[in-house]
């Protein structure tokens, strides 16, 4: 009944029906803002007691965050993985892209042979997460020399059947007039890559970039096997060098420590989740 | 589909780089996984022998592995259930037109950007005996809940971890397929009162199925693999054996043992097997379902 | 005229520059060898490691030795040998007694006499040392840092209860009617935590002469069989779990997780590894009292607390500079000054018994009896062949499987002789696999 009440709302609103319209807003304000706070609040928690003087626990912001800060960046080295984690995340942010990128270059705009097949070979590599051939990888990476370098840590993930999915996909949809259009003007392959195709994916890129840093910015178990020293170690494995201590957990630390590591990834997914939503929208149509 | 340049050559070469990583990185190693798991491996001293199927037998035979199968079924299930109706309840809730929502929707993927060791050092915390929020809430209503105590509470101490982790993710994927919701639809659900909900449940369900497909499967893998920072850092299988997933019983096997490497070959064997059939069926269940409505 | 002084001072700077840069080369007859040591020591203990380090450096300019913190016990003994086999190992790893057999094993390591060419003197080293590491009673490792478990305990709390705080618990009964007390009393909650759940087990059968395993623990040959499950081991384990059951047990987790608790007063005593002692002792608001761990009724002390902690094994494949800086950092260790800073700072026992000696000439352990008593608990019991402690092969993988079921007796209310029948089981096949790729 209050549908139609609704629809026809200038001519017969009830009573009933104003009131649900100027109080369902707040209402599902109401609700939404309860929701993120629940959602936020232990990222909050965390904040306040890397303030506080360990031990202590309360509500109550402290006074202590510059210590707790300077005590979790020294003992764990926080600098120097922090560069790590930079380049091995950069690393494979943007040789993913350029691989993927090449890759469905060639299978959409060029006649390549088996390229259904090509594809498909890639498209195998979802079926086969890190854990499924993860010691294989190991003594594989072990006969390269590859073990505690950053080449280990990034070449075995530049490969990817996500990127040329999204890729492939996305190419389909450009129109051919700009294809046809350059090489009207004489451009080579190259140039229509470069100067036309690569700035019409800027939405692709941004998308892909923020889920690869993302991802290999968050990597545990690799890095964990695979960077040994100090040298090439990555920042969730300095947590957790925080957390097995063998004495006090001292909270401040800890929390400053996890803080520290969560902000890279926040921000770029600040600055790119828009272009990771448009690359969604359009994607998950076709899947 | 648009062929328009005629090189021979180039598209092999741009396409050379991601198939000879992928034939290296994922064929070679998933043929040797199959090799490894017919063996008995002492990576140190290079040896081995040759046992056939006994690995998969005694992974079979023992109550440990059968253990952690049911502990990570359980928390698979949990965690996707968990995840999927949450994320879906408030991305739709963010989805509304009404106006000020935008800030809803960047608000709450934020999770995105944690890692599964983060979020478990984040509920460590929450949940610590001493200073943990979480522990007095539970308290004021008389529950006592400490997951290195208690193998139910580990398990429960993981799911909400892992299912919190993951929520941004989940969010952020419904909330672009929901894009695609036709804006009546959703402007009824906001004005109007309970009949337009059940309305709006039966026209986006279907609309969100490929979305909903998708985390299912992702979601799956998720749980079944990318949880193992989660674990590490805060039960590391423990107490006794009630969180220890598969992902981690193969770590413990093909790591931190010298003589164990064909076993853990054959664990990640088994789990690609899992992983797989769920994956199948999963897409098979949803996309029947879509072609015939 | 302007320019030309601009260009001579140009000039001139260059070649000041040119000089500048090419003047370390010409000063350093030679590179220093470089050579890195991997260790599991977290915490303060970090720090007191790259002391000795550092001064090791100083003393000796021609070589620059680089300690690097990888890990756990377990990570770093896992990453030492794969990193062997990519042929990348360190110069010196440090790996917990649980990790001996399989260095032993691993063909990967020079043992010790080799490295110093024979003039290490293996006198110096205090006896429940040798006893553990020497194996056809010579040492293959460089003892570092050893420890046992300890009684650490919160003396106003047992005052507040009413108990003697001089008077610690000498068997699991009074520690049990003790622990009864304290929790009447109101003053904790819980009594007792340990540090190293499974480590403290193997404590408890060395302590009253219990054999582990066949082969005589392990040092005669391959072990092939545990004995988890005797009678004697699902006794210790029944009374844990009545322990925990009765609120007396508090378990708090795997390695130095209880270490938190305890400083912060949740219950009164602690089973840990005297080398926590320093860090112990530095943070804690009340007074702290030692003891040593408490017998089974019904058994006695026959046998002596197992040595723990670490020793520090080289790896082989190296040059003969480096293994010439490798020994010349053992002797630097083993020099009675650094051991005795190594012990002050952290609780591990002077390795030397010159060290011992010049710490009692000091009046140290008077002054500070709390660091004595993991050395007196050695130094009170008997050599017999349980109380060396068993070797194991994959031993790193047993200690989990019997972690685990310590767990689920404790934690979990599983019946203990279950649990242990499990665990033994498991460790004679982790054993088997293990000796099968051996022969």
């Amino acid at each position: 009944m209050s549908a139609v009440s609704a629809s026809t709302s200038e001519t017969v609103v009830t009573y009933e029906g104003r009131w649900r319209r100027r109080l369902y807003p707040i209402v599902m304000h109401a609700v939404m803002l309860t929701a993120v706070f629940l959602v936020t609040f232990p990222l909050i928690y965390a904040l306040i007691l890397s303030t506080q003087d360990s031990g202590i626990g309360s509500l109550r912001p402290g006074t202590a965050i510059v210590e707790n800060f300077r005590g979790a960046w020294a003992r764990a080295e926080m600098a120097l993985l922090i560069r790590n984690t930079l380049v091995v995340a950069l690393a494979v942010a943007f040789g993913k892209i350029m691989l993927s990128i090449m890759g469905a270059y060639a299978l959409i705009y060029f006649r390549v042979r088996g390229g259904m097949i090509l594809l498909a070979v890639v498209m195998l590599t979802h079926l086969l997460p890190l854990p499924v051939r993860i010691v294989p990888t190991y003594d594989l990476l072990t006969e390269l020399g590859w073990v505690d370098t950053f080449k280990g840590l990034t070449i075995p993930f530049f490969a990817s059947a996500t990127g040329l999915l999204l890729f492939q996909q996305f190419f389909r949809t450009v129109p051919t007039d700009l294809a046809d259009a350059a090489r009207v003007d004489g451009a080579g392959p190259f140039r229509f890559l470069i100067s036309i195709l690569i700035p019409v994916s800027r939405t692709n890129i941004g998308a892909l970039f923020l889920i690869e840093f993302v991802y290999m910015w968050n990597q545990y178990l690799w890095p964990l096997i695979v960077a040994n020293s100090v040298r090439t170690r990555q920042v969730q494995i300095g947590i957790k060098q925080l957390v097995a201590t063998d004495a006090v957990i001292e909270w401040g630390i800890l929390t400053a420590g996890a803080i520290t590591v969560i902000v890279p990834p926040l921000i770029v997914l600040l600055v790119l989740q828009r272009s990771l939503m448009s690359g969604l929208s359009s994607s998950t149509e076709d899947f | 589909m648009n062929t328009v340049f005629p090189n021979r050559i180039l598209p092999y070469l741009l396409l050379a780089p991601s198939v000879i990583l992928v034939l290296v990185f994922f064929i070679y190693p998933a043929a040797q996984s199959v090799e490894l798991s017919l063996y008995r491996v002492n990576r140190v001293r290079d040896v081995q022998v040759y046992v056939g199927l006994e690995n998969f037998q005694r992974l079979f035979e023992s109550d440990n592995y059968i253990n952690s199968l049911t502990v990570s079924a359980k928390f698979t299930v949990a965690v996707v259930a968990a995840a999927l109706t949450i994320s879906l309840a408030l991305a739709v809730g963010a989805s509304l037109p009404i106006r000020g929502f935008g800030i809803y929707r960047t608000l709450l993927i934020w999770t995105y950007a944690l890692s599964p060791a983060i979020a478990g050092v984040i509920w460590a915390l929450l949940t610590d005996p001493a200073i943990g929020l979480l522990t007095d809430v539970f308290n004021a209503v008389g529950i006592n809940f400490n997951w290195r105590q208690g193998k139910d509470d580990a398990l429960i101490f993981l799911i909400m971890a892992a299912t919190w982790k993951i929520l941004g993710y989940d969010i952020l994927f419904f909330l672009a397929g929901l894009k695609n919701i036709p804006h009546e639809v959703l402007e009824a659900a906001a004005l109007d009162g309970a009949n337009s909900w059940t309305r709006f449940w039966r026209m986006v369900l279907p609309l969100l199925r490929p979305t909903i497909l998708f985390l299912l499967i992702m979601n799956t893998l998720y749980a079944s693999f990318e949880t193992f920072g989660l674990i590490d850092i805060t039960t590391q299988g423990g107490p006794g054996r009630a969180t220890s997933l598969l992902i981690y019983e193969l770590y413990q096997d093909g790591f931190k043992s010298s003589s164990r490497i064909g076993l853990a070959s054959a664990q990640s064997l088994v789990l690609l097997g899992i992983v797989a059939t769920l994956t199948f069926i999963q897409y098979r269940f949803i996309s029947r379902r879509t072609f015939y409505q | 005229m302007s320019k030309k002084p601009r260009r001579i001072l140009f000039l001139l700077l260059s070649l000041t520059l040119l000089v500048a840069m090419a003047l370390p080369g010409m000063v350093t007859a030679q590179d220093p060898t470089q050579i890195t040591f991997w260790h599991a020591m977290s915490g303060s203990r970090a720090e007191v490691v790259q002391a000795i380090v550092d001064s090791f450096n100083e003393a000796n300019p021609d070589v620059n030795l680089v300690a690097e913190f990888t890990g756990s016990y377990a990570e770093t003994l896992t990453k030492a040998l794969t990193a062997f086999s990519a042929g990348e190992a360190p110069n010196i790893v440090q790996v917990y007694e649980v990790g001996t057999r399989t260095m032993l094993d691993s063909g990967a390591i020079v043992p010790v006499m080799e490295v110093s060419g024979g003039a290490l003197d293996q006198s110096q080293f205090v006896q429940p040392i040798l006893n553990y590491y020497a194996i056809d009673d010579e040492l293959r490792c460089m003892p570092f840092n050893s420890s046992t478990a300890m009684l650490y305990y919160n003396k106003d709390m047992f005052e507040a209860a009413g108990l003697d705080p001089e008077k610690p618990p000498a068997t699991f009964s009074e520690l049990y009617e003790m622990g009864q007390q304290i929790i009447e009393a109101g003053v904790a909650p819980n009594v007792i935590s340990f540090g190293w759940p499974a480590w403290i087990l193997e404590q408890m059968f060395a302590m009253h002469d219990q054999i582990l395993a066949n082969e005589d623990n392990g040092r005669a040959g391959l072990a092939t069989e545990t004995y988890w499950n005797s009678e004697f081991g699902v006794k210790v384990l029944t009374e844990w779990q009545k322990w925990a059951q009765d609120g007396i047990l508090f378990y708090g987790g795997r390695e130095y997780s209880a270490n938190d608790p305890f400083i912060a007063g949740e219950f009164a005593m602690l089973a840990q590894s005297t080398s926590s002692l320093g860090g112990i002792q530095n943070a804690v608001e009340f007074e702290l009292g030692t003891a040593f761990l408490p017998t089974l009724d019904g058994y006695e002390r026959n046998g002596n607390n197992v040595v723990g902690g670490g020793c520090l094994w080289t790896m082989s494949g190296k040059s003969d500079a480096e293994y010439d800086a490798v020994w010349r950092f053992y002797q630097h260790l083993s020099a009675v000054e650094q051991d005795i800073f190594w012990h002050k700072g952290t609780g591990y026992f002077p390795a030397t018994n010159a060290a011992v000696e010049a710490l009692e000439a000091e009046g140290w352990f008077e002054e500070n009896p709390n660091f004595r008593t993991a050395f007196d608990q050695i130094l009170a019991g008997n050599d017999t062949i349980a109380a060396r402690g068993v070797l194991l092969g994959d031993f790193v993988i047993i200690r989990d499987v019997v972690g685990a079921a310590i767990e689920d007796a404790v934690v979990n209310g599983v019946d203990p002789q279950e649990a242990l029948d499990t665990a033994t089981e498991e460790s004679n096949q982790i054993l088997e696999d293990y000796a099968s790729l051996i022969e």
